[in-house]
């Protein structure tokens, strides 16, 4: 019986150590993301991002340049996911304790950065005159993290739209590449229907068909919102047209809806599908069936028929970095980011080999992005990709962009599913739209 | 006439029961064979053993602290574990065997809590333990579910059982509270020690969102962060998110059917007399 009220005693005092010591985590002069607020000049960034074989490396990268000519430079990143990114911000906002919370830099998608300004826009540094010149990268990139005509974030990848195709495929169907090249989708949708007839695959897949509408909006410059961020949902020829090509490629099987992810890139990796048009970051699920190597190649997207504005070049996906006003010591960030992802072709070229693609436009015209793609049968992938950046038309971003666009979606699946009536469901979508921005 | 009846209807039951166990099981057998297959070859629905396991471990060890993950996983779970039977029986034991009708309602009111999601609470907690400046520390991680009404319910539904004339006796003959406490009703608990330990490892062990919310450091990450910041990529690794699956599953496999015979005995609310 002595024995086991010991092993209790035990048990309490080692549970008790182990509080106390982890305890004491706090008092050794940090806070808590690691920071170092008492030093009196700090040479240390603390990153929040996602992906470590593609921000994160990137992000190490780019400390290893920095520390060439900055020796005392330290960065920590902190690998996190973009939900919980959001979360943690919210939270830390409503508890005000964003000074222990947030680090000096954080990643954002594109397509959640203006809702997140917005949202909180004591967390967000204006970098519009930092001196960082946002002319370097592509237009249509800048205007994603661009607020009230204030720049609040640096570009990092391309979410270029390509799309790729089997050539193997299309030529039992009689086509090839140049076939699909500076097309529209009218004529898109006719060779897809010629393919299906002769094959029985459909040209394009996806996850439902958010990313999809997203590359044809975005591709002529379409919006939900206009310039004043006026919600614009039932009177709006775009957001109809693209509505009207993406349910008669429905209709027709060129375009194949999937149940979710995997099963998207299991069809393309099967051949079951003949192409994929998404950001250019889908070219490393396509790579991953090391066996179809040179039965792939990429093009532009079609261009929306009907609309003005239209264009062969669109995005889907990318992220900016943000700095927070947290920042101890904001210049170093600046600095850092002036020397690397706004002013090195040295680092976008090391970073290249895990497809992350710049948007800064100088990258394009190195070497490195010459390179001919084996997989692509010859092609110059990289440097094809940073043309078609340059080209894509800016879009109008607003805070609410991801709830039109999922109301979108609920529109059109609603009418390819439950015959509804597109015009009346769009309204409806405006209408549901509308009540979450509360107006 | 009868037994052949009796065969039939057995034998029917039986295979109803082996459908639903496979069903039940399938899951589980496709995450060990996906974790030895290459990614693409998961995707494209291969349901056979790959050779692929040593490159997908490979993967984890290389892009990932698995260790250091796993490490603060056990950390955590085991603090929580332990401090979570103490805090909770003793509580279990006091509402029990010194119960009027005051702690009846009190408890009572703790039922009531127990209807109110996490979610709910999270936030204001948060905000407290940011006040305490217990953000990223391991007491602010376990804190939270180091006393939760379940665990108590099942001490002191448990204790009903536990003979009381003996804890009258013992005062007879001397015994203080506490030496009755450790001496006669911890030994005797056994079972509902082990059922009570088994839950709370396991909650402790998948414990995501909050972990999530209170840590923000590399260094304290845990298994369910790990795995979650896997699938957040441009391309998901499939095999080597499988293997994680895998490999943070075990342990509480583990402990389950270690404490298996006593968790359901602890459950059931046996007491050894």
């Amino acid at each position: 019986m002595r024995k086991r009220l010991m092993a209790l005693c035990l048990a309490v005092v080692m549970v008790m150590g182990i509080l106390a010591g982890c305890g004491s985590d706090k008092d050794n002069g940090k806070t808590n993301d690691g920071k170092d607020k008492n030093a009196e000049t700090v040479n240390k960034l603390t990153v929040w991002c996602w992906d470590p074989a593609f921000n994160i490396n990137a992000m190490n990268v780019a400390a290893d340049i920095y520390k060439k000519d900055h020796p005392d430079f330290e960065m920590e990143v902190v690998e996190i996911s973009s939900a919980d990114i959001i979360q943690k911000l919210s939270t830390s906002t409503s508890a005000g304790n964003t000074a222990d919370v947030l680090p000096d830099i954080i990643l954002f998608d594109d397509g959640l950065i203006a809702q997140e300004v917005l949202s909180y826009p004591d967390v967000f540094m204006d970098l519009t005159d930092s001196g960082i010149d946002f002319s370097e990268f592509s237009e249509g990139k800048v205007a994603a993290s661009v607020v009230d005509g204030k720049n609040y974030g640096v570009p990092f990848d391309s979410g270029a739209a390509i799309a790729a195709y089997r050539v193997d495929i299309l030529k039992e169907a009689g086509y090839t590449i140049e076939d699909l090249t500076d097309i529209t989708w009218s004529e898109f949708i006719k060779i897809g229907k010629d393919v299906k007839q002769k094959t029985g695959k459909a040209l394009l897949n996806g996850q439902s068909g958010y990313n999809q509408i997203t590359v044809m909006l975005t591709s002529c410059g379409g919006s939900y919102f206009d310039e004043d961020g006026k919600l614009n949902m039932s009177d709006n020829k775009k957001v109809k047209r693209v509505s009207e090509l993406y349910l008669e490629m429905l209709e027709a099987g060129v375009f194949q809806e999937e149940t979710g992810w995997d099963t998207y890139i299991g069809n393309l990796n099967n051949g079951n599908v003949a192409g994929a048009m998404n950001g250019c970051w889908i070219m490393s699920s396509i790579q991953a069936a090391a066996d179809q190597s040179g039965l792939w190649a990429i093009t532009n997207v079609p261009k929306v028929d009907g609309v003005d504005g239209a264009t062969n070049y669109s995005s889907q996906g990318g992220s900016t970095w943000t700095i927070t006003t947290e920042c101890d010591n904001p210049e170093l960030a600046i600095d850092f980011f002036k020397s690397t992802f706004a002013g090195s072709k040295e680092f976008y070229d090391k970073i290249l080999e895990t497809s992350a693609i710049s948007t800064w436009i100088p990258a394009g015209e190195s070497e490195t992005y010459q390179q001919e793609s084996e997989f692509f049968g010859g092609q110059k992938v990289y440097a094809t990709i940073v043309d078609f950046t340059a080209k894509i038309p800016s879009c109008v971003m607003g805070a609410y962009m991801g709830t039109a666009r999922t109301a979108h979606m609920t529109a059109v699946t609603n009418v390819a599913y439950s015959g509804a009536d597109l015009d009346e469901e769009l309204a409806a979508a405006e209408e549901t739209v509308a009540f979450e921005m509360g107006q | 006439m009868n037994k052949t009846k009796y065969w039939i209807g057995r034998g029917i039951k039986n295979i109803i029961l082996i459908i639903c166990s496979l069903f039940c099981v399938f899951p589980l057998v496709w995450v060990l064979i996906a974790s030895t297959n290459a990614s693409v070859d998961i995707v494209r629905g291969v349901l056979v053993p790959g050779k692929h396991l040593l490159e997908n471990l490979k993967s984890i060890v290389e892009h990932y602290d698995l260790l250091g993950a796993s490490w603060n996983t056990i950390k955590y779970s085991a603090v929580t574990t332990i401090a979570s039977i103490i805090v909770c029986s003793v509580a279990g034991y006091g509402f029990e065997v010194y119960h009027d009708k005051w702690k009846d309602r009190l408890f009572g009111a703790l039922m009531i809590t127990m209807m109110i999601p996490f979610v709910s609470t999270m936030l204001p907690i948060y905000q407290t333990y940011a006040k305490l400046g217990l953000l990223n520390t391991t007491l602010g991680f376990i804190l939270p579910s180091v006393s939760t009404v379940f665990t108590i319910m099942l001490f002191r539904q448990n204790s009903r059982s536990f003979p009381k004339d003996i804890i009258e006796a013992a005062r007879i003959d001397g015994e203080t509270e506490l030496g009755i406490f450790f001496k006669m009703y911890v030994p005797t608990m056994k079972a509902t020690y082990a059922a009570a330990a088994t839950i709370t490892f396991m909650n402790a062990w998948n414990n995501y969102m909050w972990a999530r919310l209170i840590m923000s450091d590399n260094r304290a990450q845990t298994l369910p962060m790990l795995i979650s910041n896997m699938t957040t990529g441009h391309y998901i690794d499939y095999g080597m998110l499988m293997l994680a699956v895998l490999i943070s599953t075990l342990p509480t496999l583990i402990v389950f059917f270690a404490l298996q015979r006593s968790f359901v005995e602890g459950m059931t609310g046996a007491v050894k007399g």
